[in-house]
């Protein structure tokens, strides 16, 4: 029931990863900057967002911390841990794997 | 990598346990942020600030479902779902407290009264040794035909020591013995108990002296040379107040002086169960302690009273020490094929060698047995209990499960319930196990009727507080899961539609019909064993010992204790025995080697009968054997059924004779007369004894015992130093004591006498009273099975009765007469029963073997048991099944339709 079914799975944790490996940010600037990066194309619902933040913390690979906003209200900003930045080397290169082996067998032309 | 994910991942799960409020609290202003962002982004939007809030709230997809999720993802929904069970249970436990109150006290009593057991077992067989690495240590024995655990001779120690190379060291000790200590010279001495070492003793053992140091090897090498001696903690503590000064000092052991070097730690009482000497001296200083005098213990390779054991060393095996000894033994009698005919030799570990300590063993097994019974009876009794518990529910599970309730999830819930009751009963169980241990401990002074120090060490440690939480454990399991695994397969439909959901199906009643089988059988085993331990001690007393008891003084000399040499101490008794005879109010008098039903063992007797065809492999049979004087027959009171008693003629000039007893006479010589008869000791050609009279049969070492093969010897052909002077009186026993200090005092002042009190006050403590221990333990294992069983087996039936009353009533209905309906139920009540009872025949009666076997003379089958305890049990279930049938079978057909 947790997994959003409009993505691939796993690959939101990925997303998220390399997001928060950028710079820190609270939940509400994640969900902007998925929308944006990603060009609407990937629709991530803002339900599914928080459980998978809640997930990565729970693992070690994101920390949380509650501080100011630019518009000086609290809220709780993530960033990416020592582990979350090894897995996010591990993920990239499985989905770097598997996306280049899919386009492959995409590509093969029907004889 | 994993260990660093752990480092991070166990503190955020420690800090969701621990701090869960605040962890909710962000969750809550997380998410609050989220949406007020949201919000504002709508109105930007040019949305309504109530058309923003929606949007905002939709994107969510349902707040509480999104926070729920989220605390799934903290990973510790384990240990809040517990909690909340354990919350709800303890709640519903609450409500029906009388029967939490119930199941709790007959938990305890199972889990009681094994933990009480088993801290009895634990001491006499599991318990490790109290030296470090404690299972490195073996036992080395050597074996015969009718033993496999006896003792070496100093020669053989010798060889072990020096030909093995299996071990780290093979160390040596005798058996504890009576020593008389005087701090000062002037003291009176008084008796304590000492242990002889090898000097390697302690190091070997890894047991360093609390103060001072232990043996050196030079100090075990020329007999009599070093006087040294080192000190057993508590004697140290009583008799030097803990004075590490105490080194270097001067003590007397049998009016020998010692030097104390040094003090064993107190967490070394010493390597036997029960006793924990006060002396550790070298076995050089044997001389000191001779325990046979007829035997040199240094030379002989047959005198043999040497326990060994040994340090494996690291990566031997136990084969290949077994090998090693066996080899060794061989060597031993093909060396010495005079005293080592067919005698081999065996390495045990702690375990095996406890458990050919044969009397300790069986009764650790007869107790477990029982323990278990009574425990399997109280958790069948309390899964009963739990299973009506658990239909009566059937309609709020069958609730659950409709709203989505997992059937996993339900059978945890249940186990929860009965893990909670089976901590509870745990605990009481704990505290009733204490009170056995206590109570133990109330009756020591009676069972240990010694002037040595030997206490016994049943306790409570950890050990048994672990096996006892185990059972809870495992009594939660198995009293929990069957009712679980019922009651939570409920046709969910069916169940909501109507309470009564027990439809008769053969499959719902096998858990209940197993728990009425089991209990009946249990308790019927529990049941037919107390009672046939009880009559078996009973039989015992009733039938006597065989001889007076009464008007009997005795008391025990031991002129070793004072230097006397073998003529010295027969003078001195020769003296002792002329002298006390012509005291006032002495009817006549006896010396013995040992008293019958006493404290230490007889001798054994290595013998063929002249003219007897040995079979192949055997070079003697064993007998076991007393030495007394001419007026002992008379004086004890045991008649002589053919030929004479010894007499005063029989010296040490005159051809040796013996008189055997009855059962002796009808073993070897059946349908003849044994009088006249040959016995050669030790084998083929040892001396010939002539059989000069036969002895009644009476009780030697137990009251419960079987008639067992006795021989008597002369002391005059046969001189021993420690003896026990009996003394039958015309009147009071204890008025003859000043008589016997008077006679004793001119003969010696230093010889102190030992244990000298009436014989018939020391049969009942001893023979009476230990036994009667036993039989209590064992008649309250069997009382608290009945009413166990009892309980439990009404209310099941009854149970399984009040369930079926609409049947009864639809019955009813159709026209049964209440006769039939009464036929009806019981008739099934009375097959459980029956079936029970079979099972419960046949363990009992295996049992029964068992206890025979190994305890009894009251062979063959003990009928009364039976006849009293299965109609007992038949008579129970069908009042059980009775009442409420009578019940049902008397309401109106229309009120037990609608009976709910």
């Amino acid at each position: 029931m947790s997994k959003p079914n409009d993505l691939v799975q796993g690959t939101l944790d990925l997303l998220l990863l390399k997001i928060l490996a950028l710079e820190p940010l609270h939940g509400w600037a994640i969900s902007l900057r998925l929308k944006s990066i990603s060009g609407n194309v990937l629709q991530v619902s803002e339900g599914s967002l928080y459980p998978a933040l809640h997930k990565l913390e729970q693992e070690g690979w994101i920390a949380a911390e509650w501080k100011q906003t630019e518009n000086n209200r609290r809220a709780k900003f993530y960033s990416l841990t020592r582990l979350g930045r090894k897995q996010l080397e591990s993920e990239s290169a499985n989905w770097q794997r598997l996306s280049s082996a899919i386009s492959h067998v995409i590509q093969l032309s029907e004889a | 990598m994993r260990i660093e994910h752990w480092w991070f991942t166990a503190r955020l799960r420690l800090r969701s346990i621990l701090r869960g409020r605040r962890v909710e609290r962000e969750l809550d202003e997380e998410l609050q942020f989220h949406l007020e962002c949201k919000i504002e982004e709508g109105i930007t939007n040019g949305l309504s600030p109530k058309e923003a809030r929606y949007v905002a709230m939709r994107a969510m997809d349902g707040l509480e479902q999104r926070k729920e999720e989220m605390r799934d993802m903290r990973r510790i929904h384990w240990l809040t779902d517990f909690l909340d069970d354990a919350h709800f249970a303890i709640r519903s436990l609450r409500r029906t407290s009388g029967l939490t109150a119930f199941v709790v006290i007959t938990l305890a009593v199972g889990i009681g009264m094994t933990s009480g057991t088993f801290s009895m077992v634990d001491a006499l067989i599991f318990r490790p040794y109290p030296v470090p690495d404690p299972s490195g240590v073996v036992t080395l024995a050597s074996t015969t035909h009718d033993s496999n655990l006896d003792d070496f001779s100093y020669r053989e120690y010798l060889d072990i020591r020096d030909k093995t190379k299996s071990y780290d060291g093979v160390i040596a000790n005798a058996g504890m013995e009576a020593v008389a200590f005087s701090a000062e010279p002037a003291a009176t001495p008084r008796i304590k108990g000492g242990v002889m070492v090898s000097s390697n003793y302690f190091h070997v053992l890894g047991v360093e002296p609390r103060v001072g140091r232990g043996f050196r090897e030079d100090e075990d090498q020329v007999p009599g040379r070093n006087a040294v001696v080192v000190l057993g903690p508590n004697f140290w503590k009583h008799e030097f107040a803990s004075d590490p000064g105490v080194l270097g000092r001067t003590i007397r052991l049998n009016g020998t002086e010692f030097t104390v070097i040094g003090v064993a730690p107190e967490t070394f009482p010493g390597m036997q169960i029960f006793e924990h000497p006060d002396f550790y001296m070298p076995l050089a200083m044997a001389r000191v302690f001779s325990i046979n005098p007829q035997k040199n213990f240094f030379e002989d390779r047959d005198d043999r009273e040497l326990n060994v054991r040994a340090r494996l060393k690291p990566g031997t095996t136990l084969q290949r020490a077994r090998n090693e000894l066996a080899m060794l033994a061989k060597n031993f009698e093909r060396e010495y094929p005079k005293v080592n005919h067919s005698r081999g030799a065996a390495v045990y570990t702690q375990f095996e060698a406890r458990t050919r300590e044969d009397l300790n063993w069986k009764f650790s097994v007869i107790f477990v047995i029982l323990a278990l019974a009574i425990l399997l009876v109280a958790c069948s009794n309390v899964a009963g209990l739990l299973l009506s518990r658990a239909r009566a529910r059937t309609r709020e599970i069958a609730i659950r499960q409709a709203i989505g309730a997992g059937r996993f999830r339900l059978i945890r819930l249940l186990l929860t319930e009965s893990l909670i009751l089976a901590s509870l009963g745990g605990l009481v169980g704990i505290a009733i196990g204490y009170g056995i241990v206590e109570w133990f401990h109330t009756k020591e002074s009676i069972v240990v009727l010694t002037d040595l120090p030997v206490s016994l060490p049943f306790q409570m440690d950890t050990r048994v507080l672990l096996a006892s939480l185990a059972l809870s454990a495992l009594s939660a399991l198995l009293c929990g899961l069957v009712p679980a695994l019922q009651s939570t397969c409920v046709d969910v439909v069916n169940a909501l539609k109507s309470a009564e959901v027990d439809v008769p199906g053969r499959k719902r009643l096998w858990g209940r019909n197993v728990l009425v089988v089991a209990q009946v059988s249990g308790s019927l085993m529990l049941l037919t064993a107390s009672f046939l331990m009880v009559r078996g001690f009973q039989h015992g007393l009733l039938e006597g010992t065989g001889f007076a008891k009464d008007h009997l003084l005795m008391t025990s000399f031991d002129p070793r204790l004072v230097q006397y040499n073998s003529a010295q101490t027969q003078q001195f008794y020769k003296l002792l025995a002329e002298r006390v005879r012509e005291a006032p109010g002495v009817a006549s008098e006896a010396l013995t080697q040992n008293i019958p039903l006493g404290i230490e063992d007889f001798d054994g007797l290595a013998f063929v009968p002249d003219g007897f065809q040995m079979p192949r492999d055997r070079e003697n049979f064993n007998s076991t054997m007393d030495t007394v004087d001419e007026g002992y027959f008379e004086t004890m009171g045991i008649p002589i059924l053919r030929g004479r008693g010894f007499l005063a003629s029989d010296t040490a000039e005159t051809p040796r004779v013996a008189v055997v007893n009855d059962q002796f006479a009808k073993h070897y010589w059946p349908g003849s007369d044994a009088v006249g008869k040959h016995i050669r000791l030790d084998g083929r050609v040892g001396t010939l004894m002539q059989i000069v009279g036969v002895a009644q049969t009476i009780k030697y070492q137990n009251t419960f015992e079987r008639p067992m093969d006795f021989v008597y010897m002369p002391v005059a052909q046969h001189p021993i130093a420690r003896m026990t002077l009996m003394l039958r009186s015309t009147g009071d026993p204890m008025q003859l004591v000043q008589s016997v200090k008077d006679v004793v005092r001119i003969l010696d002042p230093n010889l102190p006498m030992l244990r000298t009190m009436a014989y018939e006050d020391f049969y009942m403590d001893r023979a009476v009273k230990g036994p009667r221990i036993a039989m209590d333990l064992v008649g309250s294992m069997g009382v608290a099975g009945l009413l166990l069983a009892i309980a439990g087996l009404y209310g099941l039936v009854a149970y399984n009765v009040s369930r079926r009353t609409r049947e009864i009533g639809i019955r009813m209905a159709l026209g049964a007469a209440s006769s039939d309906v009464l036929r009806l139920v019981m008739g099934k009540g009375l097959v459980l029963v029956g079936m029970g009872t079979v099972i419960g025949l046949v363990m009992g009666f295996a049992l029964e073997q068992l206890m025979n076997s190994m305890l009894f003379n009251a062979g063959g089958v003990d009928i009364l048991a039976y006849v009293i305890v299965v109609p007992s049990l038949f008579l129970v279930t069908m009042l059980a099944a009775y009442v409420p049938a009578r019940r049902a079978s008397r309401i109106a057909p229309t009120q037990a339709l609608r009976y709910e």
